[in-house]
């Protein structure tokens, strides 16, 4: 059988968007009789973070970074090219700290910032609230692109998550690959959750920054309205096939000749009905 | 700690997945095993299916018609595998149990054309209570698929010529779909509604009625919150995440109708 500290790590790695502080509140509950066993889930708190693309404020700044398997330097520590920042994580209360002066030494650096700049471009067209990086991955033989965009408002029981990670290899930046992940969670006398993740393909034309972002953008665009059909799809297809809104004679049932009948008390009278 | 402990149970599986809650409970009560009569009879979970040996009809699984590791069919009043002294309703609350079933198998091929339902009643010190379920499932398409389970528990509480009734429903819809363009996508959850109202009651025949409308009228309302939760809450709020339009565009536009107002207040 799974050990406490295995459920409560899959319970942390489950958290919706914007919920892990009230999930890991729960955990602390649950498991109160034993051992506080919060330290034990760190492993499970970084993997959260770096999967699910957590933005920290550094030190004394308003911007948020992101940290992911792709930025990570040694321990807990990441790296934010656009700031040129290197920083601790503590996975548990994601929080940065211990900021250090970093400087990108890579022979991709050029390629690097440019796709930067223009994804911070792209990122403030679309996206009301997200944080984005770039960075040199594989020893420097390919270039990872991240954005990630949150909207909270546990005031009406609704929290959001965009992910987009996209991988460029160096010796050959004309195939793009990478995926979309769409999270919902509805919460207001229920449960209702939206999940969704979308494999990225993409032949880019020509080797350029510009030409990968604005593939990129275009897939991203593209995707959002296959979803806005689908959900339409998924309201005319499947939900009306479960269950109809009336019968198909328009009629609600009328419930004294359904079944009432055969109690007792109307058998004598039922040739009246 | 106990009460504290089944508060944060049911709220962590308020916010974990709903696609997993079976698993999520099984793992909770493994680290609480206390909880688990609690939580078994407070958390709804997608109904199984079985067949009665003796009637050759399907019938649904539940809390309320589970003795031990068996479970009565409402077709047949007997427990699978058989149980020698297995709970069963007294005969007149198993009288209006036979009619109940009857009347919401109609119910059934009226609003959902196909799928199981079932119905179990059982008695209380002034009154009796049940509960409804219907269930069905759709694949119209090879990769994708829809399921409702819908569990709506009564409770009938006798007053003069009246009688009490209180009615928590759950609707459990899981909806899938995955092609080339799409990828995969899963829109899953459950919502609950509850109402309490006094109606007349004139025979034992009136309680098929008014839980058969109660139930109705209830179902309707919680198709019409599964469509805008499902289709239009979770729609929106992707669109909060992301703008089709150009942000700064809009905010242009957004300026540009700002400046006609007030030019024309002038």
């Amino acid at each position: 059988m799974a050990s406490t500290v295995d459920i409560a790590s899959s319970f942390i790695e489950g958290a919706p968007p914007g919920e892990l502080a009230d999930v890991v509140a729960d955990v602390k509950t649950l498991t109160s009789d034993g051992p506080d066993i919060i330290a034990s889930l760190a492993p499970a708190f970084a993997r959260y973070n770096e999967t699910q693309l957590a933005t920290v404020k550094l030190p004394g700044a308003s911007q948020e970074v992101v940290v992911s398997e792709f930025n990570r330097l040694e321990g807990n520590r990441y790296f934010d090219v656009e700031s040129q920042t290197s920083f601790e994580v503590d996975h548990v209360t994601q929080e940065a700290s211990d900021a250090q002066s970093y400087v990108l030494e890579s022979q991709n650096a050029d390629l690097v910032k440019s796709l930067l700049k223009l994804l911070g471009a792209h990122a403030r067209e679309h996206y009301p609230n997200s944080s984005y990086g770039v960075y040199p991955i594989e020893n420097d033989s390919a270039v990872a692109i991240l954005l990630v965009a949150n909207r909270y408002s546990p005031n009406n029981f609704w929290n959001g998550r965009f992910r987009a990670v996209y991988q460029v290899p160096v010796a050959d930046p004309t195939t793009v690959t990478g995926k979309i992940q769409v999270d919902v969670h509805y919460y207001e006398d229920g449960n209702v959750a939206l999940n969704t993740n979308k494999p990225i393909s993409l032949s880019v034309p020509s080797v350029s920054a510009e030409s990968i972002i604005s593939r990129i953008a275009t897939a991203e665009r593209d995707y959002q309205e296959d979803l806005n059909r689908a959900f339409v799809q998924m309201a005319e297809g499947a939900f009306k096939g479960l269950r109809r809104q009336l019968p198909i004679t328009r009629q609600k049932v009328e419930w004294e000749k359904v079944g009432g009948y055969r109690l007792g008390q109307d058998i004598s009278g039922g040739k009246g009905r | 700690m106990a009460d504290a402990q089944f508060d944060s149970a049911l709220d962590l599986l308020r916010r974990l997945n709903p696609r997993d809650t079976k698993q999520n409970l099984q793992a909770i009560t493994s680290i609480v095993p206390d909880l688990t009569e609690d939580l078994l009879s407070s958390v709804d979970q997608p109904l199984e299916i079985r067949r009665c040996p003796k009637t050759n009809r399907d019938y649904l699984l539940c809390d309320y018609n589970r003795d031990g590791d068996s479970y009565r069919s409402p077709w047949s009043n007997e427990f699978d595998p058989p149980l020698e002294d297995g709970t069963v309703p007294s005969e007149r609350v198993r009288k209006l149990e036979v009619a109940a079933n009857e009347a919401f198998d109609v119910y059934r091929e009226l609003y959902y054309e196909g799928g199981v339902g079932s119905v179990y009643f059982w008695d209380l010190d002034d009154g009796f209570a049940g509960v409804i379920l219907l269930k069905k499932g759709v694949t119209p398409g090879a990769k994708s698929s829809g399921e409702w389970d819908s569990i709506h528990v009564f409770e009938a509480t006798d007053r003069a010529r009246m009688s009490h009734y209180k009615l928590t429903s759950t609707v459990i819809l899981h909806l899938a779909n995955e092609t080339e363009a799409l990828g995969e996508m899963d829109l899953s959850g459950n919502m609950t509604r509850q109402v309490e109202v006094d109606l007349p009651v004139e025979s034992d025949a009136s309680h098929v009625a008014n839980v058969g409308r109660l139930v109705e009228d209830m179902e309707l309302k919680m198709r019409n919150l599964l469509q805008e939760v499902y289709f239009g809450k979770a729609k929106d709020v992707v669109g909060e995440l992301r703008s089709l339009a150009s942000l700064s565009e809009t905010s242009k536009e957004r300026a540009t109708q700002r400046e006609m107002i007030m030019s024309m207040h002038k």
